[in-house]
């Protein structure tokens, strides 16, 4: 009994939601008049293509981007500190996590400094620049001179190199003259490799270095978009495409006053991303695009008593990176994502899997039963589930937003959900079916749980099953409402399921827009739409290519632009 | 922040000098050094667990005045303070009966501020409704503005595998949109507390100086770059240059422990997503607090068990349901009936340990308990329902202001009434908090 309702309520009160919400909404109404109502800024972001159901972005060129101050992310003070300094302590192991929007931990609407941050920033400031100190004084703040006024002729000189590199850009001189202040005092009190010390604390702590600042005052009509100055331009590239601050050739690119023509850019994107930290700024993307982070603390019920699934989460998602490494580096292109039949294991996981385990760490297996492709991942499968179940809403959740960013409809103000006490003795699928049988349910439930029945073949844990307590699996589906004829109708199972997605303009669409948002730090708004336009197009003109997705990206306005300044007139 | 706790050690090597007779000694600032040696500071504990409870085994029983009443199930951990509590029914977070959210969103939004949710598409709940983060601060936190001056810490928050970080998994709030994380991993507190146990005054005095003019420069940075950048990165950069000079303004700060002011051992590690740790985590978590307060590093506090519309498991108590999916069936499901309580009553042992463990802290003629208010929410009445009406209210301790012992039945009062008694027990005479027009001042009969 209990089993049941608890399936039903478990994507908080969507079965509820259905009950008093959707009755009265037909399937198009619903994907009409709320299509990325929630949570997205414009209006069908996720896939303008075809149907009339779905409102079609418009480019409003008369719109300036916004650009606000983006306070580094836990991952990439990490990189940033590990390329400055050599200092790969990841120091931000004990900072608070980041706020989310849709998933994104960079949003810079939500990511902004907290107490304990601040004071995290500190303390993570005095042990780096005291290890800096300790470990490396003569090469990071060479100095032969030993009087005061030699030993701060040295400062000036470190202020002027290192200031640059933490702050990404040169100094200006009211900032050079501040750090050259407290170098000197702290020389004259305290010597010189406490003055080193200090000042980088001070500039760790400062916001050029906590925060990228390319932007200045917002947008008007009458205050135009500027471009980017160069090296501005090198922490938009860097930090996007490899999450960390710029390597020494975009220095040397923006010392040459270089980066402000498209070409020069894609120039540096592609070199970018030859190199192994876009890897690492994959799957940072991944991560927070798939939501990941439910997996840490994965609390499955084994399957029999001698599997051990504790704390099993880590594994499931190195399995499903090294599957996304495959398939943005190997493969390249979106149709390898939804249809590349290869599974990663460890020795942990082959046990779960019963495939033969490799000798030490993971490696592929290429004929795993019923593997299709990123939807069928088992890390996917065992995260959208629940702890004994497999999980229809779930997955048809994730399927409906993640990847085809169609929201959830809302329900009607003030509906009260009562869960429903339905029958117990049922398959998972046919417990399901009161979703969908109940009139009163079936308007939200058919979009969703007519996905997520098509996943039935992967069970809790994410192993692939015909059959179910001795019944036969029914992994019939139905897609509604996607706005898309080639998508919509029924299908049989995650392959037929799969290789819909895969050639769908709204399922490319809909992870162009998520790039866009994880690029940008910011959840799109009307005054992108013609950036995301032109993201959209180039990604299908290059056949899905996610390399030519990630240049394009670089190259909008929303990317290369920022509102003009006062001063700018 | 290490400094801050230096004074401590220093404060109990002298201890030791003076016999370890349990005194106020402010040592690095003479401020503070007439304060009577009685007069010992108040704090204030916001507690919340998620997804409602069990009315039938959550409220009172037999009452036949406000002080003749039997504890039920849940609270049966709390019988040695049963004189402690303050039951408190009939009141609801009016405040949520409109506004923006799904109703775990703006419970728990609304539960500490008073406030409704921010308008915006920024979190979508499981049914698609969508809001901002509450607008406005927390009653933990207007507390903080005068209770905490001078601490070095000005509060805590702990959370018990809390790590959901949205609009749904937040309980304090600095200001309107400005939410507090909680730590969510013991070693972490410890560092942050403790670590710094064991310098001596010169070398406090000396990191003091050096952060000092650190954090000058930092400040002059600020204001160079806040000068280019438009009007809403302004605001962030001032929100947190106000952030740096509150860090340096607390390095002067000095605490009056008590002779219980001893740091406790470093935790061992642990795994703050997992389940299996939940246990652990809190009961290191109250420790460490109780600590805290003894040392008076901190005045103010908030401990979350989760979040809401979580879906944990309770191994430890073999219960092995999912949270919020459970708390949707609770009362019509025996099964799911008896877990909900055993995981409930749980909760009230966590809270009984925390009373007791204060209540063996001496302060003065007394104990910490003495001067401690615990509040306890929820950000429904009960999960099936998701009822904001006959709001599961518990406060343990404030015996200095409140008539406890008791069980106060209320007929529609609104929760923010009860956040302006809070306010008032700990020494702001405010009339109001949070929305205004569903607030009329404290409630009635507590005092």
């Amino acid at each position: 009994m209990r089993l049941v309702s608890r399936l039903l309520s478990s994507a908080c009160v969507l079965t509820l939601a259905a009950v008093l919400g959707c009755s009265s909404g037909s399937p198009s109404g619903v994907t009409g008049a709320n299509m990325g109502s929630a949570g997205s800024g414009i209006a069908g972001s996720g896939g303008a293509a075809g149907g009339d159901s779905v409102a079609a972005l418009v480019c409003q060129p008369d719109l300036r981007p916004t650009s606000p101050l983006s306070l580094l992310t836990r991952v990439q003070y990490d990189a940033t500190i590990a390329d400055l300094l050599g200092d790969t302590s990841q120091p931000s192991q004990t900072f608070p996590p980041e706020n989310q929007v849709e998933g994104f931990n960079n949003n810079t609407e939500v990511h902004i400094a907290n107490p304990l941050l601040v004071e995290q920033f500190m303390d993570a400031a005095e042990g780096i620049a005291g290890r800096a100190v300790a470990a490396n004084l003569t090469t990071l703040a060479p100095c032969a001179g030993t009087s005061v006024a030699e030993q701060t002729a040295c400062g000036a000189s470190f202020v002027t190199a290192f200031g640059k590199r933490a702050f990404r850009r040169p100094l200006l001189t009211d900032e050079a003259l501040a750090f050259n202040t407290l170098f000197a005092g702290m020389v004259a009190s305290r010597g010189y490799s406490v003055a080193v010390e200090l000042t980088i604390e001070a500039m760790l702590q400062s916001p050029q270095f906590l925060y990228r600042v390319d932007a200045a005052r917002a947008a008007t009509p009458e205050t135009g978009a500027v471009i980017l100055d160069p090296y501005q331009m090198a922490s938009r590239l860097s930090y996007f495409l490899t999450g960390t601050m710029p390597d020494d050739a975009l220095f040397a690119a923006a010392d040459a006053a270089q980066l402000a023509s498209a070409d020069e850019i894609e120039m540096q994107a592609r070199r970018l991303l030859e190199t192994p930290k876009a890897r690492s700024m994959v799957r940072d993307f991944n991560e927070q695009w798939l939501r990941l982070d439910q997996l840490a603390g994965l609390a499955r019920n084994p399957p029999d008593a001698t599997t051990d699934v504790k704390d099993i989460g880590a594994d499931y998602e190195e399995s499903l990176q090294q599957f996304l490494d495959h398939v943005y580096w190997d493969k390249g292109d979106l149709s390898s994502l939804f249809l590349s039949p290869d599974m990663y294991v460890n020795a942990r996981l082959a046990g779960v899997f019963g495939v033969d385990a490799p000798a030490s760490g993971f490696a592929q297996v290429s004929t795993a039963p019923g593997q299709v492709g990123l939807l069928t991942q088992p890390a996917l499968m065992a995260m959208l589930a629940h702890s004994d179940q497999s999980g229809p809403v779930q997955r048809g959740v994730f399927v409906r937003e993640q990847i085809l960013c169609i929201p959830v409809p809302p329900p009607p103000p003030n509906f009260n959900p009562v869960a429903p006490d339905p029958d117990p003795s049922l398959t998972t699928r046919e417990r399901f079916k009161v979703h969908t049988v109940s009139p009163a349910c079936s308007g939200c439930h058919q979009l969703i749980d007519g996905t997520g029945f098509g996943f039935e073949n992967y069970d809790q844990l994410g192993r692939y099953r015909t059959q179910e307590n001795g019944l036969p699996v029914d992994a019939s589906g139905e897609m509604i409402g996607t706005g898309e004829t080639a998508l919509d109708g029924t299908f049989n199972g995650a392959a037929e399921l799969s290789q819909r997605i895969a050639v769908s303009p709204r399922a490319q669409n809909c992870l162009a827009t998520n790039w866009f948002r994880y690029a940008m730090g910011r959840v799109e708004t009307p005054a992108d739409s013609c950036s995301v336009l032109d993201v959209q197009k180039k990604f299908v003109t290059s056949g899905g290519q996610f390399k030519e997705l990630l240049v394009a990206l670089t190259l909008t306005d929303a990317f290369r632009y920022r509102p003009a300044v006062p001063e700018d007139m | 922040m290490r400094v801050r706790k230096n004074p401590d050690l220093t404060r109990r090597n002298f201890l030791r000098a003076a016999g370890g007779a349990a005194v106020a000694l402010p040592l690095l600032s003479s401020l503070r050094a007439g304060a009577a040696a009685e007069t010992f500071p108040k704090r204030l504990v916001l507690m919340y667990t998620p997804n409602g409870v069990i009315p039938d085994s959550w409220w009172p029983t037999n009452a036949t005045s406000e002080t003749a009443f039997d504890l039920n199930t849940i609270h049966a951990p709390l019988a040695a303070f049963k004189d402690r509590l303050l039951f408190l029914s009939g009141v609801d977070l009016t405040i949520t009966s409109s506004g923006p959210g799904g109703l775990h969103q703006k419970g728990i939004g609304g539960l500490f501020t008073g406030q409704q949710l921010q308008s915006g598409d920024l979190f979508v709940d499981g049914c698609g409704q969508t809001a901002g983060w509450a607008n406005g601060i927390s009653v933990d936190q207007q507390v903080a503005k005068t209770l905490a001056v001078g601490t070095p810490i000005t509060s805590l928050e702990l959370g018990v595998r809390a790590t959901e970080n949205d609009v749904q998994g937040r309980i304090a709030y600095a200001g309107p949109g400005a939410p507090l994380p909680p730590m969510n991993n013991p070693s972490d507190v410890f560092t942050r507390l403790f670590s710094g146990f064991g310098q001596n005054s010169d070398e406090v005095a000396e990191l003091q100086a050096r952060r000092r003019s650190v954090l000058d420069t930092v400040q002059s940075q600020f204001k160079s770059i806040s000068a280019r950048v438009s009007t809403e990165d302004q605001q962030k950069l001032n929100a947190h240059v106000s952030l740096v000079r509150d860090l340096e303004s607390r390095m002067a700060a000095t605490s009056n422990g008590s002779a219980a002011c001893v740091a406790p051992a470093v935790p061992a590690a642990l795994d703050p997503t997992s389940e299996d740790d939940m246990p652990t985590i809190a009961a290191l978590h109250l420790d460490m607090l109780a600590t805290a307060f003894a040392c008076d590093l901190t005045r103010v506090a908030s401990f979350q068990i989760s979040t809401s519309l979580n879906h944990i498991r309770y191994p430890w108590l073999n219960s092995l349901g999912e949270g919020h999916a459970l708390s949707h069936e609770g009362p019509s499901d025996p099964d799911a009936h008896m877990e909900l309580v055993t995981r409930q009553t749980w909760h009230a042992q966590m809270l009984a340990n925390f009373l007791t463990r204060l209540s063996q802290i001496p302060e003065g003629s007394g104990t910490v308990l003495d001067n401690t208010l615990v509040l306890w929410g929820n950000e429904v009445s009960q999960g099936d329902t998701h009822s904001h009406l006959n709001m599961p209210f518990l406060m343990a301790g404030g015996g200095w202001y409140f008539r406890t012992g008791r069980y106060v039945q209320y007929q529609s009062a609104s929760h923010n009434d009860l956040l302006v008694s809070v306010l008032n027990a700990m020494g702001d005479n405010a009339t109001t908090f949070g929305q205004a027009d569903t607030c009329h001042g404290p409630l009635a009969n507590l005092v």
